[in-house]
């Protein structure tokens, strides 16, 4: 399969996201309130030549999609990496009205989100159907929108949704984001999970491949179900022909120092590594280390 | 072959759907129905998952042969169906608050206790492994003696007016604040610090619902001295996630916790516990235990298999109980009492 940016910038820093620590989050949140401040930090990275870009559909994503798309001839030539959806926004709404009502809001009520009368008749058709498939070729083009004009690389399915459908056992929608992503997009499926042997041994009994999958990878075990011992065996014994591995939160959010974090993800078996920081010397610190 | 469990989900919202897969993930388990009055759910699970389904659980019980369920629909219907589980001697994991008052999760309480059968209320930060940490600290008496402590909690739930036609809009239904959300501040309380034994100073605030309140506050006093404050917000769009912190004044130090990490202050340094005196910092990342699947957090896990193994293990102590949950609607019932009589002006 395609080879990928063996390094990859990725964003939770500038949302306000740390699994460690809410005030280390609640001093990101701040610092990245201004948009200025995360285009400074995209400025490093691609200076200190990074070429891969993960992001989060989030809100605030399409505001940096926009901005990399009107200022193309500015930057070096980018791989993105998008991850959909951005799940907090429909688990309010799921949790005060219910799943069709919610499904309905995001795909009917917000015509200015949609603008395209055929997927609307095509979502109709979808709820009336309970097809669950075009239901998710429909999120899937919502949440894309914002990447259009981008080099799409990859497209993440986020950890909350990819490990609660593998929790259901449900191949069909596993098997059809994969083709869909492939067809539409012209990129490559990518699935993100805090239970990578569980996933990865499910997508081999399911004969689905070419996928790229991005787990939690780091020595002490943190967000990886069921242990790292599991971990490393699977990544070991994995065909890098079929499934790519990527390495996320390997500091832990800061748990582990990068020198030891990096060393130990040096000896696994792993084609990709996704980091976060948000200071020049931390950017330049990840990068000599990763190389 | 190993015997697994015949378990049925019964409410598909936004639990349901998580309890679902998590729970399936269980190697002694099987679903063996769900139950939700929404065809195009049911359909679909039907279609991709091949689950039974029924649009009424009355049918599900005299249909199916049944060892536990999992009871996530609006609360009001929790009684009615806990009632219906007990009586087919089925063990039974509701969603928080268990019942819309106090006396009836008395009586669902003494039915299966009497029973023996397992009942679970979905207090999810009990198996928070930080909140674990917070309350074998002070156990330890890493603080001293406890003299005061406030309990938060702040999510961005609610940011716009509602028709009012939501349950979450009606406290018959089980909506507001304080019955929605307040109720794991409060159960924290109950579960690190003891039940209060009276409330004053009672607010319920209205920010964009019709009916109910998205923010509480309220004094809890204790007769042996302890006092604490509590502060609930669901309408605070600061937070991404919903978010609870609890700071516990004692004698020898202070703590201050939230769902990620602890923070200890010592008077003088705490040998048993490695503190040093000053600041101490415990983070998740120090503390956590890896669970076998992973959908929504640690905790989410964890209570649901602590469910499974109470079952299966009848001398496991089983942990956040209709019991505990009733004690949380007392304090519940004490906050409307309180404001009804003194929080006008």
């Amino acid at each position: 399969m395609e080879k990928f940016d063996r390094i990859i910038f990725g964003d939770n820093q500038f949302f306000g996201i740390n699994h460690m620590s809410q005030e280390k989050a609640q001093q990101l949140s701040e610092k990245f309130y201004n948009f200025q401040a995360i285009l400074d930090v995209y400025q490093i990275a691609i200076d200190s030549k990074i070429r891969g870009i993960m992001l989060n559909s989030n809100d605030r994503a399409s505001e940096i999609c926009d901005h990399f798309v009107f200022n193309r001839s500015k930057y070096p030539e980018l791989n993105w990496y998008p991850s959909i959806p951005y799940p907090h926004k429909y688990a309010n709404l799921v949790s005060e009205k219910g799943i069709v009502p919610t499904i309905n809001e995001i795909l009917f009520k917000d015509n200015s989100a949609m603008g395209i009368l055929g997927m609307i008749t095509k979502g109709t058709a979808a709820v009336l159907g309970k097809d669950a498939v075009k239901l998710m070729q429909m999120l899937v083009d919502l949440e894309m929108k914002m990447f259009k004009g981008l080099n799409v690389k990859v497209v993440f399915l986020q950890n909350i949704i990819t490990d609660l459908l593998l929790g259901y056992e449900v191949k069909d929608i596993f098997y059809e984001y994969c083709e869909y992503i492939r067809k539409k997009y012209n990129a490559t499926p990518g699935l993100i999970t805090q239970n990578m042997p569980r996933l990865k041994s499910k997508l081999e009994d399911w004969g689905i491949d070419n996928v790229v999958i991005c787990s939690s990878f780091n020595k002490i075990g943190y967000l990886m179900s069921p242990n790292v011992e599991t971990y490393i065996k699977s990544a070991k014994n994995n065909d890098s022909s079929k499934y790519q591995l990527m390495a996320m939160s390997t500091l832990a959010s800061g748990a582990i120092n990068p020198v030891e974090a990096f060393k130990f993800i040096s000896r696994q078996n792993i084609q990709s590594v996704v980091f976060g920081a948000s200071s020049k010397e931390h950017i330049k610190q990840s990068i000599s280390l990763l190389k | 072959m190993q015997y697994k469990l015949k378990i049925a989900i019964i409410g598909f919202g936004r639990m349901g759907i998580t309890h679902f897969s998590i729970i399936n993930s269980h190697p002694s388990v099987e679903i063996v129905a769900v139950v939700d009055t929404s065809s195009t759910i049911t359909g679909l699970l039907k279609k991709y998952t091949n689950t039974k389904s029924y649009d009424d659980f009355v049918k599900l019980f005299e249909n199916e042969t049944l060892d536990a369920v999992i009871i996530c629909t609006p609360p009001k219907l929790h009684y009615p169906i806990a009632m219906l589980a007990a009586e087919s001697n089925v063990h039974v994991f509701l969603e928080k608050p268990c019942t819309l008052n106090e006396e009836k999760a008395r009586e669902l309480s003494n039915v299966f206790d009497n029973k023996k059968l397992v009942n679970q209320v979905g207090y999810v930060n009990r198996f928070n492994d930080i909140f674990i940490e917070v309350k074998r600290l002070i156990n330890k008496c890493s603080i001293g003696d406890l003299i005061s402590f406030k309990s938060e909690m702040y999510s961005g739930t609610i940011l716009k007016s509602d028709s009012g036609s939501s349950w979450r809009d009606s406290r018959e239904s089980g909506g507001g604040a304080t019955i929605d959300m307040a109720a794991h501040a409060i159960d924290l309380v109950n579960y690190l610090i003891g039940k209060p034994d009276k409330i004053t100073g009672s607010n319920l605030t209205k920010i964009f619902s019709s009916n109910v309140e998205d923010a509480v506050n309220a004094t809890f006093l204790y007769s042996n001295g302890i006092t604490g404050t509590l502060n609930v917000n669901w309408s605070d769009e600061s937070y991404r996630k919903p978010t609870n912190k609890i700071e516990i004044f004692g004698s020898k130090g202070k703590i201050v916790a939230d769902q990620h990490g602890i923070k200890i202050f010592c008077k003088e340094k705490f040998e048993p516990e490695n503190l040093i005196k000053g600041w101490n910092t415990i983070y998740i990342t120090d503390i956590f235990k890896s669970v076998p699947f992973y959908v929504r957090g640690n905790e989410f896990t964890s209570q649901l298999y602590h469910f499974i193994e109470s079952i299966i293990d009848k001398q496991k102590l089983n942990k956040c109980t209709f019991k505990d949950a009733a004690d949380t609607l007392n304090v519940i019932e004490q906050i409307f009492e309180d404001y009804k009589t003194n929080g006008k002006i």
